[in-house]
């Protein structure tokens, strides 16, 4: 390393004349050039691409093979429920009793349509509207909750936000620049899903829909949905980054809520069905779905009207519980990080 | 005005089994403005922890002392002087999978340093041919010439390396020393550099701090500290050494001989004397070797001095 000799050292400058530094931007940049970001959305929108092609070999109208298909599916089934019910009435007969009350009525063959056999149907975007907005939703969520994880992981793994400290020594300020900068990018990524959903139901609409018009309200309704959908992006986020950012490593975050999901929460459901309405995942299926979500409890046998008890998870508590615990597991950390020794 | 001053700064660990560990016990250090300043002790006598003190890394004792840098309180002050200050602390920390220069890069944009100043930086510690190439597949040197790249971003009024020369190979060890002095004397950089060694210390400080078990045991000018604990001895080799103590010995030395067969002269103010000396009487001196303290035995001699 000669040159460490030869050269003079740089005359001072004035380091924030010319410029203005910015952690914000700094944390933008890394936060676009990581290549495990870069990885992970490649990988989506090729399972995007993946999505339309399977959707456009599996909608359309039937064809006569469909219709030949449905056809002898329908007589093999009305064969077999002919053979059951005359087993049935023979029955009957035998014990004395009348064939209408031990059987039910009689097989009308004029009933059954064909159409209701054809697998084959166009993309009815009016019915998949919902449901659609909300796997997007929950597949950028798992996303943003792996990218929320590794982005505050690998610093610690690295402890590179130790060396960003000799920078910005406010330590609060460094945390919520950088939850700043995740938060932005669920958003952005968050939207981008919606966008690809109404991308993808529109090339399906186009190539292989049922030529429907879409009913009153549709696009008020749908938009409502995908809103709620892009704050649990967030939301989720955030608790990626939050339990990284408390166990200090990504591999255990990732652990952490893999134990919670798969055990801890079937664990209470097991223990306590109600409990459902209090589990993470219930309350974030029901801050997107449409009317919220019902947790019904099938261990209470009931005989009345009514039907078992239930309770209506609504958007808003959904809203209220992930939010709460993202509030608090980011909360944690960040405290725990303005007032650690760091090494 | 001092660059830092830490006046009775005590930090406390819990070690293993949760029993206190005093990792700096009443520990005073002033590094005067300019120059190159050194902070030498053995492992584990709390260079790293009283550095990172300094930076705000670790808290200190609740009510122990009080700590300035550039004049400004730690930790409240720091946000209003980290733009003056650079660093590195014991290993150079960096994003893996980045190359050098985008992770100077992402440190400038924080601070507003122009990019020109990054390749400066890079240049000063020859790292322009790798810096594409990502950090995790630099060798050791590299990465602590990308650290003490990093720590010359700002251009900073106060310069903290700790234990730079870690790792690196004798020509980047030169190498840093000399950026070091350079920078120590170019009028306006204030250099703090830590170290174990007692050599790099002497070749490159202007004054020294010296620490064991979190206290100071002597500080000032490298020089004087280091005459206090020096012994003064000289290591003669000659071809008779019999003959050669009994004639240092008439002239006055007090010598002794040593088992490998070469002559020890004590407290010899000028080696000088002593080649005339022989050479007098027809002793030709092949070697003359100031005989230098090792650290241990520097700390023995200054702690020795002081109780
Ligand atoms: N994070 C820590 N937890 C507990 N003890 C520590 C920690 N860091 C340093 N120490 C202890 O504090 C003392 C000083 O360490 P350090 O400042 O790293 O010494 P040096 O840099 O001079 O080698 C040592 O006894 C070390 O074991
Ligand atoms: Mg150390």
């Amino acid at each position: 390393m000669s040159a460490m000799t030869e050269q003079p050292t740089t005359a001072p400058q004035p380091a924030a004349a010319a410029h203005r530094g910015s952690l914000f931007r700094a944390e933008l940049h890394r936060f676009r050039a990581r290549r495990f970001v870069q990885v992970l959305l490649g990988l989506a929108v090729l399972g995007w691409l993946g999505a339309v092609v399977i959707g456009l070999l599996n909608f359309g109208e039937p064809t006569e093979a469909d219709f030949a298909d449905a056809r002898q599916q329908m007589e093999e089934i009305l064969a077999s429920e002919r053979a059951w019910y005359a087993e049935c009435a023979a029955e009957a007969e035998r014990a004395g009793e009348l064939a209408e009350q031990m059987c039910g009525p009689g097989i009308d063959a004029s009933t059954w349509r064909v159409e209701d056999f054809v697998q084959t149907a166009p993309f009815d975007f009016a019915a998949t509207a919902d449901a659609g907005a909300m796997a997007f939703a929950a597949a950028a969520a798992v996303l943003l909750f792996l990218i929320g994880a590794t982005w505050i992981g690998a610093e610690w793994s690295h402890r590179t936000i130790v060396a960003l400290l000799f920078w910005v020594p406010n330590r609060v300020r460094v945390m919520a620049t950088k939850i700043g900068v995740l938060a932005l990018a669920a958003v952005a990524i968050g939207l981008a899903a919606q966008l690809a959903w109404l991308l993808m139901a529109w090339i399906l609409r186009t190539f292989v829909g049922d030529g429907q018009e879409l009913p009153d309200g549709f696009w008020g309704d749908l938009l409502a949905v995908q809103g709620r959908g892009v704050l649990l992006v967030v939301l989720i986020s955030l608790i990626g980054f939050g339990l990284a950012n408390l166990v200090r490593n990504t591999g255990a975050a990732l652990g952490v809520g893999f134990v919670y999901f798969a055990i801890v929460e079937n664990a209470l459901r097991i223990y306590d069905p109600m409990l459902e309405r209090w589990l993470i995942s219930t309350n974030a299926a029901a801050l997107v779905a449409p009317d919220g979500v019902r947790v019904v409890d099938y261990s209470v046998m009931t005989t009345g009207p009514e039907g078992p008890p239930s309770y209506l998870v609504t958007n808003l508590q959904g809203a209220l519980v992930v939010g709460a615990a993202a509030a608090v597991i980011v909360g944690i950390g960040v405290w725990l990080f303005a007032r650690r020794d760091l090494h | 005005m001092p660059a830092v001053e830490m006046v009775g700064v005590s930090k406390t660990y819990r070690g293993r089994g949760g029993q206190p560990l005093k990792a700096l016990d009443g520990l005073d250090m002033v590094v005067g403005s300019g120059g190159v300043h050194g902070l030498l002790g053995p492992n584990g006598s709390g260079k790293t922890t009283s550095i990172r003190a300094l930076l705000g890394l670790v808290g200190v004792d609740g009510g122990s002392g009080t700590m300035k840098v550039l004049d400004q309180p730690v930790p409240s002050g720091l946000p209003g002087v980290i733009g003056d200050v650079g660093a590195m602390v014991e290993t150079p920390l960096f994003f893996p999978g980045f190359s050098g220069r985008r992770n100077l890069r992402l440190l400038a944009e924080t601070a507003g340093v122009p990019s020109a100043r990054v390749e400066e930086c890079l240049e000063l510690v020859d790292l322009r041919e790798r810096a594409d190439d990502r950090f995790k597949g630099y060798s050791l040197g590299m990465k602590q010439r990308l650290g003490i790249a990093a720590a010359l971003l700002k251009a900073p009024r106060l310069l903290i390396l700790d234990e730079p020369s870690n790792g690196l190979d004798p020509a980047g060890i030169r190498d840093v020393r000399e950026l070091i002095r350079r920078l120590g004397s170019d009028g306006r950089t204030t250099v703090l550099v830590s170290s174990h060694l007692l050599a790099e210390i002497q070749q490159v400080c202007d004054s020294v701090t010296i620490l064991a078990r979190g206290r100071r045991v002597a500080s000032g000018p490298v020089a004087e500290v280091l005459s206090r604990a020096g012994t003064g001895d000289v290591r003669v080799v000659v071809p008779d050494p019999a003959a050669a103590a009994a004639v240092l010995s008439a002239a006055g030395f007090s010598v002794s001989p040593t088992p490998d067969g070469q002559v020890l002269v004590h407290g010899a103010p000028a080696p000088g004397q002593i080649t005339r000396v022989l050479a007098e009487h027809g002793h030709y001196v092949e070697e003359l070797v100031r005989v230098t303290p090792d650290l241990e035995s520097a700390f023995l001699a200054i702690t020795g001095e002081r109780a």
